[in-house]
C-alpha cells in the first residue's frame, strides 16, 4: 500500500532517483513512438488497414477540437492530440504486468497540467497579441484580475489532482481486491479501469481545449 | 500511550467519515446533472453531442470535489504529517 503513494526507486542516476513511474513513462513513450513510426512508414493516399486506425484517431481529435474552438483545430491538434494519446495509453498501461500507470503518480499529472498552464498564455499571445491577451485579464473590471490569476492556478491543480485521484484510486481498489482474492475478484474492476482511464483522458483533453479556446477567443465583451 | 491511540482512532474515523460525506454530496450533484442531461437529450435528440460533452465537463468538475476528499483522506491514512509529533 505504501508503494502506491510513494513509488519505489528503481535506480539513482547522477543523484536523481528514477522511480518505477518514470520507467513506465519511457515504456509508454517507446510504445507510442514505435507504433506511430511503424504505421506511418509507408503512407498512401488510400490508407491501408493499420494506417486507417491512426487516421481515425487524428480525425476524431481534430473533429473534437474543431467543434469546440472553430478554426483552431489544426493549431491545437499537436498539443491536444499528444495529451490525449499519452494519457489514454498510460492510464491503460497500469494493466500491463510490471508496469505502473504513469498517471497514478502526482508528479506526472502535475507536469501534464503545467504544460496546459503554460500553453494557455502561449497560444493566447500568439493569436491575440500581448496587449489583447493581458487586457482579457482586466475584462469585466480590473478588480477581478487577481481572481483570474487564482482561477488559472486552481484549475491547473484540479486538472492534475483529478487525473491522479481517479487513476490512483482505481489502482488502490484493484490492489485491495487483489489482497482479498487474487484470481477473479479484481477482473471486473480492471475492466472498469479501462473505461475510467479512457474517460479521464477524454476529460483532460476536453478541459484543456476549453481552457485553450477561452484564451484565444476574440473577446466579445 | 492513551493519547496516541486516541489520535489514531480520530484519524481513522475522520478519514472514513470525510469520504462518506464527501462522496454523498457530489453524488447528489452528479445525479441531478445526469438526469437533467438525459431529459434534455430525450426532448431534443439532435443536440445529444454538445449536451453530452458539456455533461462530461460538468461531471469532471463535480468529480474533482470528491477527489479532493479522497486525497485528504489518503494523506490522513498513509502520509499523515502529524504522526511525527505524536509518535516521537
Amino acid at each position: 500500500m505504501e508503494e502506491i503513494l510513494n513509488p519505489h526507486v528503481f535506480f539513482v542516476f547522477l543523484g536523481i532517483p528514477v522511480t518505477k513511474t518514470v520507467v513506465s513513462t519511457w515504456v509508454v513513450m517507446a510504445f507510442l513512438v514505435l507504433l506511430s513510426f511503424l504505421l506511418t512508414r509507408k503512407m498512401r493516399p488510400v490508407p491501408t488497414r493499420l494506417q486507417n486506425v491512426l487516421e481515425l484517431f487524428v480525425e476524431a481529435i481534430l473533429h473534437l477540437v474543431e467543434e469546440m474552438s472553430p478554426g483552431n483545430g489544426k493549431r491545437f491538434l499537436p498539443l491536444v492530440g499528444t495529451l490525449a494519446l499519452f494519457i489514454g495509453t498510460s492510464d491503460v498501461a497500469g494493466l500491463v504486468p510490471w508496469l505502473k500507470s504513469p498517471t497514478s503518480d502526482f508528479n506526472t499529472t502535475l507536469a501534464l497540467a503545467l504544460v496546459v498552464f503554460f500553453a494557455v498564455p502561449f497560444y493566447g499571445i500568439t493569436i491575440k497579441g500581448v496587449r489583447n491577451y493581458f487586457r482579457s485579464y482586466l475584462s469585466p473590471s480590473p478588480i477581478l484580475a487577481p481572481f483570474h490569476v487564482i482561477s488559472e492556478i486552481t484549475r491547473t491543480v484540479s486538472l492534475a489532482l483529478r487525473l491522479f485521484g481517479n487513476i490512483m484510486g482505481e489502482e488502490i481498489i484493484i490492489a485491495i481486491l487483489f489482497l482479498l482474492s487474487p484470481l477473479f475478484l479484481p477482473l471486473p474492476m480492471m475492466l472498469f479501469s479501462i473505461f475510467t482511464g479512457i474517460i479521464q483522458a477524454y476529460i483532460f483533453t476536453v478541459l484543456s481545449v476549453v481552457y485553450l479556446s477561452a484564451a484565444v477567443e476574440s473577446s466579445g465583451h | 500511550m492513551q493519547g496516541e491511540i486516541l489520535f489514531l482512532c480520530v484519524t481513522v474515523f475522520t478519514a472514513g467519515f470525510s469520504i462518506a460525506l464527501g462522496v454523498m454530496f457530489p453524488a447528489i450533484g452528479q445525479g441531478k446533472a445526469c438526469s437533467q442531461a438525459l431529459e434534455s437529450i430525450a426532448r431534443q435528440p439532435e443536440a445529444a453531442g454538445p449536451i453530452s460533452r458539456t455533461l462530461f465537463v460538468g461531471l469532471a468538475m463535480l468529480e474533482s470535489l470528491a477527489i479532493y476528499v479522497l486525497v485528504v483522506s489518503f494523506i490522513l491514512l498513509f502520509a499523515n504529517p502529524l504522526l511525527r509529533y505524536v509518535f516521537k
